[in-house]
């Protein structure tokens, strides 16, 4: 055989198999964008009639307890606490574990919040680094809230086990202290649990966005802005079309592979027999979430995942490349680990939806995409330089990929306006719709590479740095930040 | 249907005129460009939508506001600040001036339906004889005819709103109508319904409980228990009827829920057939319902059972006796607590124990003055007032 005639083979399968790929890719996301767009529309139908005031009234609504791991977050700590504290619902805790700061976040607690330590029955179900101690509020105003102090896990899975381990009730909620929280997150994240009577609700999440440039005062969201830093505002289109399409699309099938660490509710019971969060995943809540999936096939427990299209979480994206970077390779990692862990699901029977369609699509849609896409362009690259290349040919399909890609972000942003409306101004809204133009010519490339070196660090067993998120701080504790800094 | 045959008859003519080589490409070629078509067009149409959405909201929102002001400022005229009203008249022989409500403005559609949105407002929002009038009001402007008109269509979410509105303004509703809705597929309809027919029945309230297949969803059960326990009048019957026959677990666990509410000490024979019952889930609504009826008679036949119960029952058992109270079985709590290695256990049976006060008191000091550091500290938690839960 000739060597040009076995280029040519290899050229034509690899071709054959790309289009393939990209084709399944591509239905697969219209299919999510009508599925999602039916389930949008079915919860602004139902919600439209509720009267969630209800649940604030009645001696049968659900306990929750809400978890919030907290590492050296004393510029933030005690305005996210008073907020966390004045949640709309009439039965909650609020669990904020120290996981062993090196600041003074437990010292402001304990002055703000009348701390004082108490003789804990703590219940180790889920194993962790050691309590040091517990402690309420002597003041019945913040009756609510507990605060484990903890040492070290170096994993925010760490805290939130030890969270778990000291909840009273039966669903935690689990968030990131820095996040910011719609007031009413807990009444509308209980509600799917109370709408199913055949299936156990084990999770439920709803949209996160990002929470830099919008205005935030004493750790309430006052006005939601689309964010003005470059980066941010890429992630937000890219949470849009995660959560409000992907996720949403995947809820109407119950294949959701994932509820974000940054806001979702769980069951408890089925999330401690899973194991808890696992401290050495580095994507501890898709693993969890998993974890508790397999755990319900395994003993016949009919269960459901569900998303609400709404946003009730803001949360500070990264605004530095390097910092990006740093999360999304950790990120990607977390996800070859997890496939990895628990390669015996993919394509097992036994397992149901998750066995044949939530791990098959994240092996060969989300972890091998990368990869594929990564190829793609090296292959691009060498037919140019052997000339042979057709432009016309590959101009076609650039354009066709591009456009795609903008009315997939467009209709993602098209369904989230349908259901909430988050930008007061057409500024924003053309703001937002005009970075969905640039999302896969600027954006786009550094997932693809960020992953591939999160892949890298995996098979090379790298060992991760965590590093500081370097977070800027809202509102008044911006402020107060700015003004030490400049003395 | 092969999308190069739709490509080709939908776009065909245009690609064959703007791309001058389009049909000697290869199909992937063509398909790209074909989809290609397809992105941009449902791109364009996206950005239209939200572009119409935000411009008609807008408008809406300025219009509404507007009719809301000039219907509430009727409003306050003519019922508010009626002068009958004010001088004591009785609701049903206060004159109601319609004419302002019959204004060519009201004739139409929109403004018809802002009028009863604003009346079922300011009907959830006053009571007596104002809320009298608000629904003299609906029913002699004759809205009551458009509520029934939705009520009778063929689409659900119209149907809804019109059950909604009916029964927000208090307008009977024949048993006949409403009653098949009640066991509806669609769930908002069906839980509507059977809203309506506690609010609005005349003859047996509860009758839907008789018949009803489909579940009572947590969510539900939160709207009609508040229905039952605000509506006026309502005439409570024995709920141990529905806990005796009814052969629908989320009526017989929405009913435990009413017998605790009415404190209907009457059911407890009922409630306690329903140990027997092979539901776990159940059983430990029934031990709660008898926990907090206080139904102390029981306490013997609970700790007889005790042994044999899965996790949840027994925990329930010891929350009810700490809630009897009556210090007859603080022997076996106190057992319970030494005996089991079980941390949830452990724990209500502490809580119990503490529950008794003064009855227990003295064996509690020496259980903490006897206690293993951790049977201590579960004990010192469960005295704790800091500590809640």
């Amino acid at each position: 055989m000739k060597a040009g005639t076995f280029l040519e083979i290899v050229g034509e399968f690899y071709e054959g198999t790309v289009f393939i790929y990209g084709t399944t890719l591509l239905l697969i996301y219209a299919l999510l964008a009508f599925l999602s767009l039916g389930a949008v529309r079915k919860f602004n139908n139902l919600d439209g009639y509720l009267d969630y005031t209800l649940l604030l009234n009645s001696h049968h609504t659900p306990g929750i307890s809400v978890i919030a791991p907290a590492f050296n977050e004393a510029l933030t700590i005690i305005e996210n606490v008073h907020s966390l504290l004045n949640l709309n619902y009439p039965k909650y805790e609020v669990i904020i574990v120290n996981d062993g700061s090196t600041d003074n976040s437990l010292e402001l607690m304990i002055k703000e919040f009348d701390l004082a330590e108490v003789d804990f029955a703590y219940n180790e179900r889920l194993k962790t680094k050691p309590v040091r101690r517990i402690l309420r509020s002597t003041n019945p105003a913040y009756a609510k809230l507990l605060v484990v102090d903890k040492e070290n896990g170096k994993a925010k899975a760490d805290a939130s086990n030890a969270g778990i381990n000291v909840s009273s009730f039966d669903y935690f909620l689990c968030t990131d202290v820095d996040s910011i929280l719609d007031r009413n997150t807990v009444m509308k994240l209980i509600k799917p649990v109370m709408d199913e009577s055949k299936k156990r609700v084990i999770a439920i999440g709803a949209t996160l966005r990002m929470a830099n440039s919008c205005v935030i005062e004493q750790g309430y969201m006052q006005r939601v802005v689309v964010p003005k830093q470059l980066l941010p505002r890429f992630q937000e289109i890219e949470y849009i079309r995660s959560f409000v399409m992907g996720k949403m699309g995947w809820s109407v099938i119950n294949c959701v592979p994932n509820v974000s660490g940054g806001l979702g509710l769980f069951d408890k019971e089925i999330a401690i027999n899973a194991g808890g969060y696992d401290p050495l995943s580095f994507g501890e809540d898709m693993e969890l979430v998993i974890r508790m999936m397999t755990y319900c096939v395994n003993y016949d427990i009919k269960y459901a995942i569900r998303y609400i299209p709404i946003t009730l979480c803001w949360t500070e994206g990264p605004v530095s490349l390097k910092v990006y970077g740093r999360q999304r390779s950790r990120w990607a990692r977390g996800l070859a680990q997890l496939m990895f862990a628990h390669r015996k699901l993919l394509f097992n029977p036994r397992y149901g939806r998750l066995g044949m369609i939530v791990m098959p699509y994240n092996l060969v849609f989300e972890l091998l995409a990368p990869v594929v896409e990564a190829l793609g362009i090296i292959y691009y690259i060498v037919i140019i330089i052997l000339g042979a290349i057709n432009w016309e040919y590959a101009w076609v399909l650039l354009v066709f990929v591009y456009s795609y890609a903008v009315m997939i972000s467009t209709l993602s942003i098209l369904w989230d306006q349908l259901t909430y409306h988050t930008y007061k101004t057409w500024r924003e809204i053309i703001i937002i719709c005009a970075t969905a133009f640039f999302e896969m010519l600027a954006y786009h490339p550094l997932i693809v590479f960020f992953s591939i070196k999160g892949y890298f660090n995996f098979i090379a067993n790298r060992k991760h740095i965590w590093g500081n998120m370097q977070r800027q701080g809202f509102g008044q504790a911006a402020k107060t930040r700015a003004i030490t800094a400049s003395t | 249907m092969p999308p190069t045959f739709v490509a080709d008859s939908l776009f065909g003519p245009f690609f064959r005129k703007y791309f001058y080589y389009y049909d000697s490409y290869p199909v992937v070629i063509q398909i790209a460009i074909f989809l290609t078509g397809v992105a941009i067009s449902t791109t364009v149409i996206a950005y239209s939508s939200i572009l119409f959405r935000r411009g008609r909201g807008y408008l809406i929102d300025i219009r509404t506001k507007k009719i809301n002001n000039f219907i509430d400022n009727l409003i306050t005229d003519q019922i508010i600040f009626n002068e009958d009203v004010l001088n004591g008249v009785q609701a049903q022989d206060v004159r109601l001036d319609l004419v302002p409500f019959q204004k060519p403005v009201f004739a139409q559609k929109w403004v018809k339906q802002a009028l009863i949105n604003r009346l079922i407002y300011f009907s959830n929002s006053f009571s007596g004889d104002r809320n009298i009038l608000f629904k003299r009001l609906f029913v002699e402007l004759e809205l009551e005819k458009l509520s029934f008109k939705k009520l009778k269509s063929f689409g659900l979410s119209t149907k809804i709103v019109g059950l909604v509105e009916l029964t927000n303004m208090g307008v009977a509703v024949a048993d006949v109508i409403i009653l098949p809705l009640t066991n509806s597929r669609n769930r908002k309809l069906r839980s509507e319904a059977r809203i309506a027919y506690i609010k609005l029945s005349k003859n047996d309230p509860f009758k839907f409980f008789d018949d009803a297949t489909e579940p009572l969803l947590l969510w539900d059960q939160l709207e009609l228990f508040k229905i039952i326990t605000t509506t006026e009048g309502l005439n409570i019957p024995n709920f141990a009827r529905w806990i005796t026959y009814s052969s629908n677990k989320s009526i017989v666990s929405f009913c435990l829920k009413l017998v605790i509410y009415y404190n209907q000490h009457e059911a407890v024979p009922a409630i306690l057939k329903l140990l027997d019952t092979k539901d776990h889930y159940l059983r430990v609504d029934a031990i709660n319902c008898l926990g907090k009826l206080k139904a102390e008679e029981v306490e013997e036949k609970l700790v007889l059972i005790y042994t044999n119960q899965p996790l949840r029952c027994q925990i329930e058992i010891l929350k009810a006796i700490g809630r009897f109270a009556s210090g007859k079985q603080v022997q076996f709590l106190r057992s319970e607590f030494i005996r089991t290695s079980d941390f949830d256990i452990k724990k209500n049976a502490a809580r119990s124990l503490i529950n008794h006060g003064r009855l227990a008191k003295d064996m509690v000091q020496d259980l903490i003055d006897t206690a293993t550091p951790d049977n201590a500290i579960i004990l010192k938690h469960c005295m704790n007032p800091l500590i809640k839960y």
